[in-house]
């Protein structure tokens, strides 16, 4: 077992440079996603890390080795790929037993092993057919067990479930993460589902557009503290609420928009107080001082009366018109406006009886959340 | 959906109706008089069946002109698929787009001049003054001028260079069907790259060396302007034998007669061949 990490890489292909100074560390037996949307450079980390690619410069480290130049067939590293590259011209048993016969195990303990890392991955009954006989799932997982079977240390997977319908995926997502804690490798999973990253990694990386890591952290950290707009937004849905210091500090503040919601600060006090028609943040005034904000506050963390009686528990009452009504069956999705341009996502859950009933456009609604779920946002 | 299927399939079948038609009537039409004048005797407006012009065309003579030309499109069709392989494989996988164009541009590039010119330019290079007896004489590793054209050596060499590229193409057809993604796989798997080539790169592209293969055995086998041009008609091949029976002698039956044995022995060969080649990579395959 040991840890994964890249120091100082850069990649550039052509012109386009990919990756600048890139630091990542992945512990030993954690379960680790990189989330990103499409084109920031995640597969090329995937691609370095199983020695497809050279660095520009830079080095990789499993554990204490320097695996930088080590070729890809050298490294106790294996991948899954994303439409799986499975070898059609081999049956199932094969393509698992294709690196044990490279290491030229004895015939009778490649038998064993496969029919054993087969039955972990349910595919007792297609072990001798080939590959175009298996379904979608099936193929997932040949190419799972072909990637395991020889114990790597890390155990990259590169948008695994991408080429898979969507009942499908839970159920794999489920055994995914029951196989990462049976085999205890490292799994590096790349993903731009927010999704799939939240379900099985127990560590997470951000990445934005320009292939910078933008937060690092537990999925409930991510989800609950993002640190950037970015992580907010990219990571489940949210309300970016953006401010200015509406106090003596305002006429420092430049190029306020309508929009923008204005915080009023009562004294120097820590606590900014909004209450109906003002907010009460959970929030040193020093972080606001004279400088514009936002705000992320998810839409789940928003609950919705038709009156305007204070609920016990939260702090915060915003009165709003529906604009619109999403109907989900397992919640409902409103849109409502507080004032022009200031419009909020609520995900109001069916509770049934107990819940709030069911609001149509036009009406005027009151909004409850607690200050302690609205995250300031660094710039 | 179901509908939708049925509609694309009649328009399918409509779309290969002109085709067969060209082919019913311009290849499949003479080839049944082919085979009628082969068994028919129509002299003096009488038709008589009879084997007698078989027995004429399988003696040792017709069959030892049969077993040269196979012999000698066996072994142009192995040269090529040789030379072929790597060219393709270079092609497909160690340059860019940019240049995967112009190389098969330039693998074409052949066919945009008459075969005959083709031919005849092998001429300027081997014959007795030709580029080769000239540079060899001048550099003085010759004294005499060297025989090179009129023999199997130079029937053969011509017949590699213009029907090569039936084999590059089609190898390299089946490189391009193939994705990089499994050689990374192997490499990721603890396979070295000589592993990865015999195990995974080969078995994977072994068809369009069949393809190539069987593609030049046909068009070799019955070649008739290399062989004149090269051979100079001291060993006859099949298609100089075919033309010497259609166009010199006139003997359209016994003609006919060698046509279809001749066209038998090449549908056996093209049998074992493809026989062979999913044996080989069967071999490939399950080596271990």
């Amino acid at each position: 077992m040991s840890d994964i990490r890249l120091v100082n890489v850069c990649k550039s292909f052509g012109q386009e440079k990919v990756l600048i100074n890139y630091n990542l560390s992945v512990s030993a037996g954690s379960f680790f996603a990189l989330l990103g949307p499409s084109g920031c450079g995640k597969t090329t980390i995937l691609r370095l890390l199983a020695g497809f690619e050279q660095v520009d410069s830079g080095q990789i480290f499993l554990g204490n080795q320097d695996i930088t130049n080590l070729p890809a067939n050298e490294r106790s590293i294996n991948t899954v790929f994303q439409n799986y590259a499975l070898f059609p011209h081999l049956n199932v048993f094969d393509n698992v037993a294709y690196s044990l016969r490279i290491k030229k195990l004895p015939n009778e303990l490649i038998t064993q092993k496969v029919l054993k890392i087969l039955h972990t991955v349910h595919l007792d009954k297609q072990v001798y057919k080939t590959i175009d006989q298996l379904s979608g799932g099936q193929q997932q997982r040949v190419a799972l067990a072909r990637a395991v079977i020889n114990e790597p240390d890390v155990l990259l997977l590169d948008e695994p479930l991408a080429a898979l319908d969507l009942k499908l995926r839970e159920r794999v997502l489920v055994e995914l993460i029951e196989l990462q804690q049976k085999l205890k490798t490292t799994f590096i999973y790349i993903t731009h589902d927010q999704d799939e990253a939240l379900a099985v990694a127990d560590q997470m990386a951000i990445m934005n557009h320009d292939g910078r890591i933008e937060q690092i952290g537990e999925p409930g950290q991510i989800y609950d503290q993002p640190k950037t707009a970015f992580v907010a937004k990219f990571v489940g849905t949210t309300n970016i609420i953006k401010g200015a210091c509406a106090s003596t500090y305002l006429e420092n503040i430049k190029n306020v928009e309508k929009s923008d919601l204005l915080i009023y600060l009562e004294g120097v006090d820590k606590n900014l107080n909004l209450n109906r028609d003002k907010l009460i943040l959970n929030l040193s005034d020093q972080e606001l001082v004279n400088r514009k904000f936002s705000f992320s506050l998810r839409p789940e963390k928003i609950v919705l009366t038709k009156t305007d009686e204070p609920l016990i528990g939260y702090d915060n009452a915003l009165q709003g018109q529906v604009i619109s009504v999403i109907y989900h069956g397992k919640s409902t999705l409103y849109r409502l406006r507080v004032n022009d341009g200031f419009v909020l996502t609520v995900f109001d859950q069916n509770r049934g009886q107990n819940g709030f009933s069911e609001a149509s456009v036009g009406d005027l609604v009151y909004m409850h959340w607690c200050s302690t779920d609205v995250i300031l946002l660094a710039d | 959906m179901k509908e939708f299927k049925q509609r694309l399939s009649n328009s399918f079948f409509f779309s290969i109706v002109p085709g067969m038609l060209w082919q019913i009537l311009f290849l499949c039409v003479p080839l049944v008089f082919i085979l009628g004048l082969s068994f028919f005797d129509v002299t003096d407006k009488v038709v008589d069946f009879t084997l007698n012009y078989y027995r004429l065309v399988t003696n040792q003579f017709h069959l030892l002109v049969i077993l040269r030309s196979l012999w000698v499109s066996c072994l142009v069709a192995t040269i090529c698929s040789f030379i072929a392989y790597p060219v393709a494989y270079f092609i497909a996988f160690k340059v860019n787009k940019r240049w995967q164009g112009i190389g098969l541009f330039l693998l074409v590039l052949p066919f945009w001049i008459n075969f005959l010119l083709q031919v005849y330019a092998w001429c300027f290079i081997l014959e007795r003054n030709g580029v080769i007896n000239s540079i060899l004489l001048k550099i003085g590793l010759i004294s005499e001028p060297l025989y090179l054209m009129n023999n199997m050596v130079a029937v053969i060499v011509v017949m590699i260079q213009a029907y090569l590229p039936f084999m590059i193409l089609p190898i390299y057809s089946g490189m391009a069907r193939f994705s990089k993604r499994l050689i990374e796989a192997s490499y990721d798997l603890g396979a070295s790259s000589t592993y990865t080539f015999w195990h995974i790169t080969l078995p994977l592209t072994i068809s369009g060396i069949k393809t190539g293969f069987i593609l030049i055995l046909v068009m070799t086998f019955g070649e008739f302007t290399i062989p004149t041009l090269m051979g100079g008609g001291k060993k006859l091949f099949v298609g100089t034998l075919i033309s010497e029976y259609f166009f010199t002698s006139r003997s359209m039956s016994q003609g006919s007669a060698f046509v279809c044995v001749s066209g038998i022995v090449l549908f056996v060969a093209i049998l074992i061949i493809n026989k062979i080649f999913s044996q080989i990579s069967g071999v490939v395959d399950h080596e271990e």
